[in-house]
C-alpha cells in the first residue's frame, strides 16, 4: 500500500513539475515577441511599415468608395445586382474604418506606449503623425470619429466632434514638429523608413504639408482658424513638399499596387467616363500615362485620335463583360513598387487656393497653379506642358456609353473652365480651374479631392446615372453627390450610445446626404 | 502543488477501499484459459452456495479452499459463459472458458482500453463489429458507421476518395469548435487533425486522420456518445468517443485471411441542366428564347465511372507466450472526375509477449500508412472545374474547348488556357484538371508499447506509450494563364508540408477484487499527452504570389513577395491524474465514480490551468432484483451525471506579433486574455434497456441533457477600445435528446434467420445565451445568399436568407422593372441540422447465403444550394428551360397593386438566382431516405480438415438508391466537414453510388 501511495505521489510530483514549460508550449514559435524584437532595437521601428501600408486600402475601402465618387475609376461590374456603393446604396461601408482602427490606430497606440517607455521621442512623433494622417483621411469618410477617447474601457465610447478632431490634430502637429525639429539628424528611423530613408527633415515637410491640407479643409467653416494654421504651415522654416525630391511615396513593401490588381487581376475597374471627358477635351498628354487605350476600336468614334473609353460611375450595368474592353489603367502600373502619397502638385494647388484666400506667404495663384500643372507633368513624364497651359478653348467633351442604348449612361459635360489661367476671371472661375487641375493630378490618391469636391463643388463632375439611394442610408438628390459614409454597422450595434452621440455631433441624421462640418454648402468666398 | 498532493491522497484512499481477502479448507488450484488457449486473468471463481471466492491472476492461475469433493466451483467472466465444475477428488481443476455470444454478456471496450461488461455501464454505448463495417468496402471506415448507432450524425466530404468525414455525437456543443468526438485506437487517443476545408469561395478538403486507417484491421468500433469517457480521457472526450479496437494475434495455428474486392462508382445525383437554349450575342449566360439543337452529353461525359480496388492480407497466430498479427492493405481508386485518383498502402504489425512467469506482458504495435490523393475535387466558386462545365453557354462548342483546353500563345511563346470568357468564377474544366494538378500525400506511423505487470492476483500496473506521427504534403501547381483572379500570370504554387504529432503516455494501476457480494473494479493513474499539429511550411497561391519564371514550381522560383511561412496550427500539453471505481453488488447494482484533474498548457498563466471534474453513474439490473414476467428476459435502468472541463485552443492568452510579406512586423492587437478559464460541460443521462422473449427482441432508450457553459467566444472589439478582437468565457448551449435502439430476431428457424435493428435519435440544440457584449449573431459561414449564424434563443447552424417581399395576401411584390423584390435583411429560414435521424439495418441468412441491407433516413432540417441559384441566373438549369417553354414563370405576384400571374423567365431567374439572388428560392428540405447498403454473400461449403477454412463471395453496393430526396443535391455530402458551411452546396462534386464484389478466403 505504501508503494502505491509512493508511486502516485511521485507521479503527482512529476506532473506538477512539468507545467513549467506550459507557457512556452502555448506560444506560436512563428510569431515574434517584443522581447526578441529588442535585438538591434527593432521593438519600436518594426511596426511602422505595416501602419504606413494601411493608409491606402483595397477595393471596397478605396476603389468602390471615393475612387468612384470622384469619378476617377469606374467599375464594369454590376456588384450586388448592380445596386451598391457606386449607385449610392451602401453595401460596403465599414472597410476603411476597420482598416484604420485595426491596422493604424490599434497598433499605433501600443507602439507609442513602447516608444514613450523607452524614450524614443522621434518614434513617438512619427507614429502620431501616421495616426493623424490615417484618422484625418477616415474623418473625411464619416465625420466624427473616435480619437481622443481611443483606448477607453468605458461601455460607451464617445466620438469627437470634427472641431475637436482638427484642434487636436493641430496641437499634436505642434508637438510632433517640436520633436522633429529638435532631432533633425536623428538616425534611428533609417532602417524602418522606406519613403525617405529616415531623413527627419523630410518628415518635417510632411507634417507641415499635412497641416496645410487640414487647414484648407476648414477654409469655409472656420476661415480664421484655417488662415492661422495655413499661414503657420507656410511659414514653418522646415518647408512644404514642393519639389520632386521631397515627394512622399509610400512603399508597397513588395505587395501589389492594388488598383492594378483590381483592374488587371479581377477586371473590376476601368477609366472613369469623367476622366475620358476631361482628358480628351483638354487634349491632356498625361492621358497615355494614366490609362491604356480601349481594346475595341468601335468604342470611341467621337474622338478617334484619343483612343480611350471610360465607364461612368453610377452607371446602369447589366453584365461585367460588356465593358471589359474599355480603357484600363496604364499596364506599367502593375510594376509599381511605391505609390504616390503627397506630391508637389498637391501642395502647389493647395497653395494656389491659399493665394485666392489671401493667406500670407502663399504667393500668387497663377504661379502656384502653373507650377502645380508643371509639377504634375514632370511627375508623370509628360511633355507639352507649355502648350497645354496656353489652351484657352478646349473644354471637356460630352460622354456616350457605346454599350448602352439611347441616352443610358450618357452625360453632357458641365465643366466650363479651360486650362489657361485667366487673371481677370473672378475667384470662382479661378478656384474651378485650380480644383479641376488638382483633380486631374491626383490620380490614385483621391481622398483629398473628394474632400475638395464636396467642400467647393469643383470640378463640376457628372452626377450618378443610376441612383439607388433610399431611406435605408439616406436619399441623394438627382443633382447632388453622396456627402459622407454612414457610421459602421458594428459600431451601431456594439456602441449604440456612442453612435447616437456622434450623430448629434454630426449635426444631422447618420445618412449619406448629411454634410460634414467643413462641407458648409455656403459660398466659396 | 498542494492540490496535487490532496488529490493523490484521495486516489490512494479510493484504492484502499475494499481491500479484503477470505480463505478456508481443502485447497484447489488450476489454470483458466480462453477458447484459444491463452491464460485468462481476472476470472471470478466462486464456491457455489457460499460467499467464498477469488479471481485468477495474470497467468490465469487461481487457488481456492473448498469444503468437500462435492463442492462446485463457479467460473465466471464477462463476455463468457459461466461454468460450474464439480471438484471431485482432483486437486487441480483447469477450465476452458467459452465466449458467450449472446448480447447480454457483451463485453465492451471503454475508455483507456478497459474491457467492461455492457450490462454494468451507466451510460449509452453501441458497438459495431469490424466485419459489419467493412462489408460494403468503403475505403474510409467511418462512412460505414452511419446509421449503425443511434445519436451519430455522419456526413462525408463531397471531395471524393480520401476526403474527411464529419461526425457529431449528440449535437453541437461548442460555439467555436466543431464538436468532433475523440478517436481512440486500442485505448490510446489518436491524432485526427483535420486539414483545411472549402467554403463558398472555394478550396479543397484537406482530409483528416481517420482515412489512413486500414478498415480490415478493425475488430470493432464502439461509440460512447456521452461525455462519460471524458473522466478517463479528459476534455478531448467531451464530445463523445469513438473507440476503435484492432485485431490481434491469437494463440494457435497461423491464420491467413485474404480479401480482394472491386467496387465501381458512378454519379447518383447531379444538377438538372438544360441544353435547349443558348446565349444571345456571345453572352456567358444562356438566355436565348429560341430553342437550338445543342450538344447535351458533355457534362455526363465529364464524369466517368470510378473504381476502387481493395486488397488486404492478414496473418496471425502465436504460442502460449507470444502472439503476432501482421496485415497489409492496399486501396487503389479512381474517382468520377478526370485524373482524380487515390492510393493507400497500410502495413500493421502487432505482437504480444509474456515474460517473468507470465507476470509481465509486453505488447507492441506499429501501423504504417501511406496515402496519395491526386486532384481531389474542390467546392465553391473559384478554380472549380464544375462552374465552367455547368455554365458553359449552350450554343458554343464544348468539344472544341475540351480538345483544346490549351492553345499556343504567340505573345507568350507557350501554351495558355483556352476558354470563352474571362470570368472569376470560370475556368476551362480540362485546363484545371490537367494544368492545375493537385497532389496530397500523407505518410503516417502509429507506434505503441504497452507493459502490463501483475503485482499480485488482484493488482496490476501498466505503462503505455504511443507515438502518432503523420507527415502531410499538399501541393497544387497552377500553371501560367490560370484564372487571373486567384493565380499570377506566371503561375502560382500552393504548397503546404507539415507534420502532426501526438505523444501519449500513461501509467495505470488496476485493482479487481471480488469480496462477498461486492465486486470492486478500481483504476487510478496519470497521463501525459503532447500534441503538435500543423508544424511545417506553407506558401499560398494568389494573384500576387507568383512564380518568377512560368511553370517551374520550386522555392527558388518564387517571387520575392511570396512568403514562405513556418506554420504551427496547435501545440498542447495535457497532464492528468484520474481514478475510476466501479462497485458491483450481486451483479445487479453497479455504482460508478470517477474523477479527473487536468493540467492544460493552453491555459498557462491564467491560474486556471489546473481543474478537476467528477462523474457518477448508477446501474440497476431490474431483472436480477425482482421477479419479472417470463416474457421479459432482461431489464436494466441506468443514470449518470458527468461534468467535463474543456481547455481553450492554443495561443489565445497572449498572441504574438506576425511578420508580414513586406518585411514589417504586424503588431498583435487582440486583447490578451489573462483570466481565461475552461469551458464547462455538464451532462445528465437516463437510460433503460429491456429484452424480451428469450432475447429475441429488445430496446435501449436514452434521454440526455447536456449543458455547455463558459463557452470560449471571440468577439470583435469595439472600434474605440484600442483592440481588434477579444475573448470571453460566456454563453450557454443546451443539447437535449432521445436515442432509441430496437433490435429483434423476427425469424429464427433452422436454416433461416432474420435479424433487424433500428437506430433512432433526435437532438434539440438551443443556444440559451451568448454574451451580453455580443450584439451581432455568431457566424458559421456566410456569403451572399447563405447565412449560417446563431444568436441567443436560436440554434447552432440556423440559416438566414433573403426572402421575397410579400404583401398582406402573401403575394410576391414586383418592383417597377417587374423583378421580385427581396427583403432588406436576411430572415430566419430554418436550421441546417436534421430534426431526427434513423437507420434500419437487416441481416438475413439462409443456409450459406446472407443478405444485409440498410436504409438510412435523416428527417427535417434545411439545405441550401448556391449551385442552383447560379445555374438559374445563368439560364442553364432545366427549370429555366421549362419556364421558357411555358412562356414564363407562373407566380402569384403583385405590381403596383395589380395582380401579376406570369413573369418573363429571364427577368425572374436573373432576379432570384445568380450570386446575390433571393435565397428563399434555394432553401430545401434536407430530408432524405436512402438505401445505404446492400450486400449479398455466399459462403462456400468447405469440408473440415482442409487448409482452406472459409471462403466467401459477396456482391456489395452503397448509397444505391435515393428513395426520398427533396433537395436537388445530396445534402449528406458535406462541402466542409468542420462547423462552417453546413448543408451548403456550391458546385460540390455530385453524389455517387458504388457497387461491386468482394472475395474473402481464410486459411
Amino acid at each position: 500500500m505504501r508503494k502505491i501511495s509512493y508511486t502516485l505521489t511521485l507521479l503527482a510530483l512529476t506532473l506538477g513539475a512539468c507545467t513549467d514549460n506550459f507557457k512556452e508550449t502555448n506560444r506560436n514559435p512563428y510569431e515574434i515577441t517584443d522581447e526578441s524584437l529588442k535585438q538591434d532595437f527593432n521593438h519600436v521601428g518594426a511596426f511602422y511599415p505595416s501602419m504606413l501600408d494601411n493608409i491606402f486600402q483595397d477595393q471596397i475601402a478605396d476603389n468602390l468608395v471615393h475612387e468612384s465618387f470622384v469619378r476617377h475609376l469606374g467599375t464594369p461590374t454590376p456588384f450586388v445586382s448592380g445596386r451598391n456603393n457606386t449607385t449610392y446604396y451602401i453595401t460596403w461601408g465599414d472597410s476603411y474604418w476597420n482598416g484604420v482602427y485595426n491596422n493604424i490606430m490599434a497598433p499605433a497606440r501600443q507602439v507609442i506606449a513602447i516608444a514613450e517607455a523607452d524614450n524614443y521621442d522621434v518614434f513617438v512623433a512619427w507614429a502620431k503623425l501616421i495616426r493623424i494622417i490615417g484618422a484625418s483621411r477616415l474623418s473625411a469618410y464619416h465625420g466624427p470619429i473616435i480619437y481622443t477617447n481611443y483606448g477607453s474601457t468605458e461601455q460607451t465610447i464617445k466620438y469627437d466632434t470634427e472641431e475637436t478632431l482638427y484642434n487636436t490634430w493641430f496641437t499634436e502637429l505642434d508637438e510632433i514638429l517640436a520633436t522633429f525639429n529638435a532631432n533633425k539628424t536623428y538616425p534611428g528611423l533609417t532602417k524602418f523608413d522606406a519613403s525617405y530613408g529616415g531623413d527627419v527633415t523630410k518628415w518635417i515637410k510632411v507634417a507641415n504639408s499635412w497641416r496645410l491640407i487640414l487647414a484648407m479643409r476648414l477654409s469655409k467653416v472656420k476661415p480664421d482658424l484655417a488662415k492661422t494654421q495655413g499661414e503657420k504651415a507656410i511659414a514653418e522654416p522646415g518647408g512644404l513638399i514642393k519639389t520632386d525630391a521631397d515627394a512622399w511615396y509610400l512603399s508597397l513593401y513588395g505587395g501589389p499596387f492594388k488598383p492594378a490588381r483590381i483592374c488587371f487581376g479581377w477586371g473590376d475597374t476601368r477609366m472613369d467616363a469623367a476622366m475620358e471627358s476631361v482628358l480628351v477635351g483638354y487634349e491632356d498628354p498625361r492621358i497615355e500615362k494614366f490609362f491604356d487605350p480601349a481594346t475595341d476600336e468601335s468604342l470611341y468614334p467621337d474622338h478617334p485620335d484619343f483612343p480611350y473609353k471610360g465607364i461612368r460611375s453610377g452607371a446602369l450595368l447589366v453584365a461585367k463583360d460588356d465593358r471589359l474592353t474599355y480603357s484600363t489603367i496604364d499596364a506599367s502600373m502593375q510594376n509599381y513598387t511605391k505609390r504616390r502619397m503627397l506630391m508637389p502638385a498637391d501642395i502647389l494647388f493647395t497653395l494656389a487656393e491659399a493665394s485666392l484666400r489671401d493667406w500670407a506667404g502663399a504667393g500668387t495663384a497663377k504661379d502656384n497653379y502653373e507650377a502645380g500643372v508643371k509639377a504634375s507633368f514632370t511627375e508623370w513624364g509628360a511633355g507639352g506642358v507649355d502648350n497645354y497651359l496656353s489652351n484657352d478653348t478646349g473644354l471637356p467633351v460630352n460622354y456616350n456609353d457605346p454599350k448602352a442604348s439611347g441616352d443610358i449612361n450618357d452625360f453632357v459635360n458641365r465643366m466650363t473652365v479651360t486650362v489657361k489661367w485667366d487673371e481677370a476671371a473672378d475667384k470662382e472661375v479661378k478656384l474651378d480651374k485650380i480644383m479641376t487641375q488638382k483633380w486631374i493630378s491626383s490620380v490614385h490618391n483621391t481622398v483629398e479631392i473628394w474632400v475638395d469636391h464636396r467642400r467647393t463643388g469643383y470640378p463640376k463632375l457628372p452626377y450618378n446615372y443610376k441612383n439607388d439611394s433610399d431611406a435605408t442610408w439616406g436619399i441623394i438628390a438627382p443633382n447632388d453627390f453622396l456627402r459622407r459614409m454612414p457610421f459602421i454597422n458594428s459600431e451601431r450595434n456594439n456602441n449604440p450610445a456612442g453612435v447616437a452621440d456622434a450623430t448629434t455631433k454630426l449635426g444631422g441624421p447618420d445618412e449619406i446626404g448629411t454634410r460634414l462640418w467643413w462641407d458648409t454648402g455656403g459660398p466659396n468666398f | 502543488m498542494k492540490n496535487v498532493y490532496r488529490r493523490a491522497w484521495l486516489l490512494a484512499v479510493l484504492l484502499m477501499w475494499g481491500f479484503a481477502s477470505f480463505a478456508q479448507g481443502k485447497l484447489i488450484s488450476g489454470t483458466v484459459t480462453s477458447s484459444d488457449g491463452s491464460a485468462m486473468p481476472g476470472v471470478n471463481v466462486l464456491l457455489k452456495g457460499s460467499v467464498n471466492g477469488t479471481a485468477t491472476d495474470a497467468n490465469g492461475k487461481y487457488s481456492i479452499s473448498v469444503t468437500s469433493d462435492e463442492s462446485v466451483l463457479v467460473f465466471s467472466f464477462i463476455g463468457h459463459a459461466s461454468q460450474e465444475v464439480v471438484v471431485g477428488s482432483r486437486a487441480v481443476v483447469d477450465v476452458k472458458m467459452e465466449e458467450d455470444v449472446s448480447q447480454l454478456g457483451e463485453v465492451v471496450v471503454t475508455a483507456l482500453g478497459i474491457e467492461r461488461e455492457a450490462k454494468s455501464l451507466s451510460y449509452a454505448q453501441q458497438t459495431v463489429s469490424g466485419s459489419t463495417l467493412t462489408e460494403a468496402r468503403d475505403i474510409n471506415i467511418l462512412n460505414s458507421l452511419s446509421g449503425r448507432a443511434a445519436g451519430v450524425d455522419i456526413k462525408k466530404s463531397s471531395s471524393g476518395p480520401g476526403g474527411s468525414t464529419k461526425i457529431v455525437l449528440r449535437g453541437n456543443k461548442s460555439m467555436s469548435g466543431d464538436s468532433q468526438p475523440l478517436f481512440v485506437i486500442d485505448g490510446i487517443p489518436m491524432a485526427n487533425n483535420k486539414g483545411t476545408q472549402p467554403g463558398m469561395w472555394g478550396g479543397v478538403d484537406g482530409g483528416d486522420g481517420m482515412s489512413q486507417i486500414n478498415p480490415d484491421d478493425i475488430e470493432s468500433m464502439t461509440v460512447l456518445r456521452g461525455s462519460n469517457a471524458a473522466a478517463l480521457y479528459g476534455s478531448q472526450g467531451a464530445n463523445g468517443v469513438v473507440v476503435i479496437t484492432t485485431k490481434k494475434g491469437k494463440e494457435g495455428a497461423a491464420k491467413v485471411e485474404f480479401s480482394s474486392g472491386v467496387t465501381f462508382e458512378s454519379v447518383l445525383k447531379k444538377p438538372d441542366l438544360q441544353f435547349k437554349y443558348g446565349a444571345v450575342g456571345g453572352a456567358k449566360e444562356s438566355w436565348s428564347t429560341t430553342p437550338g439543337n445543342y450538344a447535351s452529353n458533355y457534362v455526363d461525359d465529364y464524369f466517368k465511372t470510378g473504381s476502387n480496388f481493395i486488397n488486404s492480407l492478414a496473418i496471425s497466430g502465436g504460442s502460449a507466450k507470444t502472439t503476432v498479427y501482421f496485415s497489409y492493405g492496399n486501396v487503389s481508386a479512381s474517382g468520377i472526375s478526370p485524373h482524380n485518383t487515390y492510393n493507400r498502402n497500410n502495413v500493421t504489425f502487432k505482437q504480444s509477449t509474456k515474460l517473468l512467469n507470465d507476470k509481465l506482458t509486453i505488447r507492441s504495435s506499429v501501423m504504417l500508412s501511406a496515402e496519395v490523393s491526386k486532384n481531389r475535387m474542390p467546392s465553391g466558386y473559384y478554380l472549380n472545374p464544375l462552374t465552367g462545365l455547368y455554365m458553359f453557354p449552350r450554343e458554343r462548342n464544348f468539344q472544341d474547348f475540351k480538345d483544346n483546353f490549351q492553345v499556343f500563345s504567340e505573345a507568350r511563346n507557350m501554351d495558355v488556357q483556352n476558354w470563352f470568357v474571362v470570368d472569376h468564377h470560370q475556368s476551362n474544366p480540362y485546363w484545371i484538371v490537367n494544368r492545375e494538378p493537385r497532389k496530397d500525400n500523407t505518410s503516417r506511423v502509429i507506434a505503441s508499447l504497452d507493459l502490463d505487470y501483475a503485482i499480485n492476483k488482484d493488482l496490476s500496473f501498466s505503462v503505455r506509450g504511443n507515438y502518432d506521427y503523420a507527415d502531410k504534403t499538399f501541393d497544387q501547381r497552377h500553371s501560367a494563364s490560370s484564372n487571373s483572379t486567384n493565380i499570377n500570370p506566371n503561375g502560382s504554387w500552393d504548397y503546404k508540408k507539415y507534420n502532426d504529432k501526438l505523444i501519449y503516455t500513461d501509467a495505470i494501476l488496476k485493482y479487481n477484487k471480488k469480496a462477498g457480494d461486492f465486486d470492486f473494479n478500481i483504476i487510478a493513474g496519470g497521463s501525459y499527452q503532447k500534441t503538435d499539429y500543423g508544424n511545417g511550411i506553407a506558401i499560398d497561391a494568389s494573384a500576387e504570389n507568383g512564380l518568377l519564371y512560368p511553370n517551374e514550381f520550386f522555392f527558388q522560383n518564387l517571387m520575392p513577395i511570396v512568403q514562405v511561412k513556418s506554420t504551427q496550427s496547435s501545440a498542447l500539453i495535457k497532464e492528468a491524474l484520474f481514478a475510476n471505481a466501479t462497485i458491483g453488488y450481486k451483479e445487479r447494482l453497479f455504482l460508478d465514480i470517477a474523477g479527473r484533474n487536468d493540467w492544460a498548457s493552453s491555459l498557462a498563466g491564467t491560474g486556471n490551468d489546473s481543474y478537476f471534474y467528477p462523474s457518477v453513474g448508477l446501474t440497476g439490473i431490474i431483472s436480477e432484483m425482482v421477479a419479472l414476467p417470463t416474457v421479459i428476459s432482461f431489464a436494466k435502468v441506468r443514470a449518470s451525471y458527468t461534468s467535463v472541463a474543456n481547455e481553450m485552443p492554443y495561443n489565445r492568452i497572449n498572441p504574438g506579433n506576425t511578420i508580414s510579406a513586406g518585411g514589417g512586423v504586424v503588431r498583435n492587437t487582440i486583447r490578451p486574455f489573462p483570466d481565461a478559464k475552461p469551458e464547462m460541460l455538464k451532462s445528465f443521462e437516463l437510460g433503460a434497456n429491456m429484452r424480451f422473449l428469450d432475447d429475441n427482441i429488445g430496446f435501449d432508450v436514452t434521454y440526455y441533457n447536456i449543458n455547455s457553459k463558459d463557452q470560449f467566444i471571440k468577439l470583435p472589439a469595439p472600434s474605440g477600445s484600442g483592440y481588434t478582437f477579444y475573448y470571453v468565457n460566456a454563453g450557454e448551449i443546451v443539447n437535449k435528446g432521445i436515442e432509441v435502439t430496437v433490435d429483434a430476431t423476427p425469424v429464427h428457424t433452422g436454416n433461416f434467420t432474420w435479424k433487424t435493428a433500428v437506430n433512432f435519435s433526435k437532438n434539440n440544440n438551443k443556444v440559451v445565451e451568448t454574451t451580453p457584449e455580443l450584439k451581432d449573431p455568431i457566424t458559421t459561414g456566410e456569403s451572399e445568399g447563405y447565412y449560417s449564424r446563431f444568436q441567443a434563443g436560436g440554434s447552432i447552424n440556423d440559416i438566414y436568407v433573403y426572402k421575397y417581399q410579400r404583401d398582406t395576401q402573401g403575394r410576391i411584390i414586383l418592383g417597377p422593372d417587374g423583378k421580385p423584390l427581396k427583403t432588406a435583411l436576411v430572415e430566419y429560414a430554418g436550421n441546417l441540422n436534421p430534426d431526427w435521424i434513423a437507420g434500419w439495418s437487416n441481416t438475413l441468412s439462409y443456409g450459406n447465403f446472407g443478405l444485409t441491407f440498410m436504409v438510412n433516413g435523416k428527417f427535417g432540417g434545411k439545405a441550401f444550394s448556391q449551385t442552383e441559384s447560379m445555374l438559374d441566373g445563368a439560364g442553364v438549369s432545366q427549370r429555366t428551360a421549362d419556364a421558357r417553354d411555358a412562356g414564363g414563370v407562373f407566380i402569384n405576384a403583385v405590381q403596383n397593386d395589380v395582380a401579376v400571374s406570369k413573369v418573363d423567365a429571364e427577368t425572374w431567374f436573373r432576379a432570384i438566382g445568380d450570386r446575390n439572388g433571393i435565397g428563399e428560392a434555394y432553401v430545401y428540405d434536407r430530408t432524405s431516405v436512402r438505401l445505404t447498403q446492400l450486400a449479398l454473400s455466399y459462403r462456400f461449403p468447405i469440408p473440415s480438415g482442409k487448409a482452406l477454412k472459409a471462403a466467401t463471395f459477396s456482391i456489395v453496393g452503397q448509397n444505391l438508391w435515393l428513395i426520398y430526396l427533396k433537395a436537388p443535391f445530396d445534402p449528406e455530402l458535406a462541402m466542409s466537414t468542420d462547423q462552417n458551411s453546413q448543408s451548403l452546396d456550391n458546385f460540390n462534386l455530385p453524389a455517387t453510388r458504388t457497387y461491386g464484389f468482394n472475395f474473402k478466403v481464410t486459411f
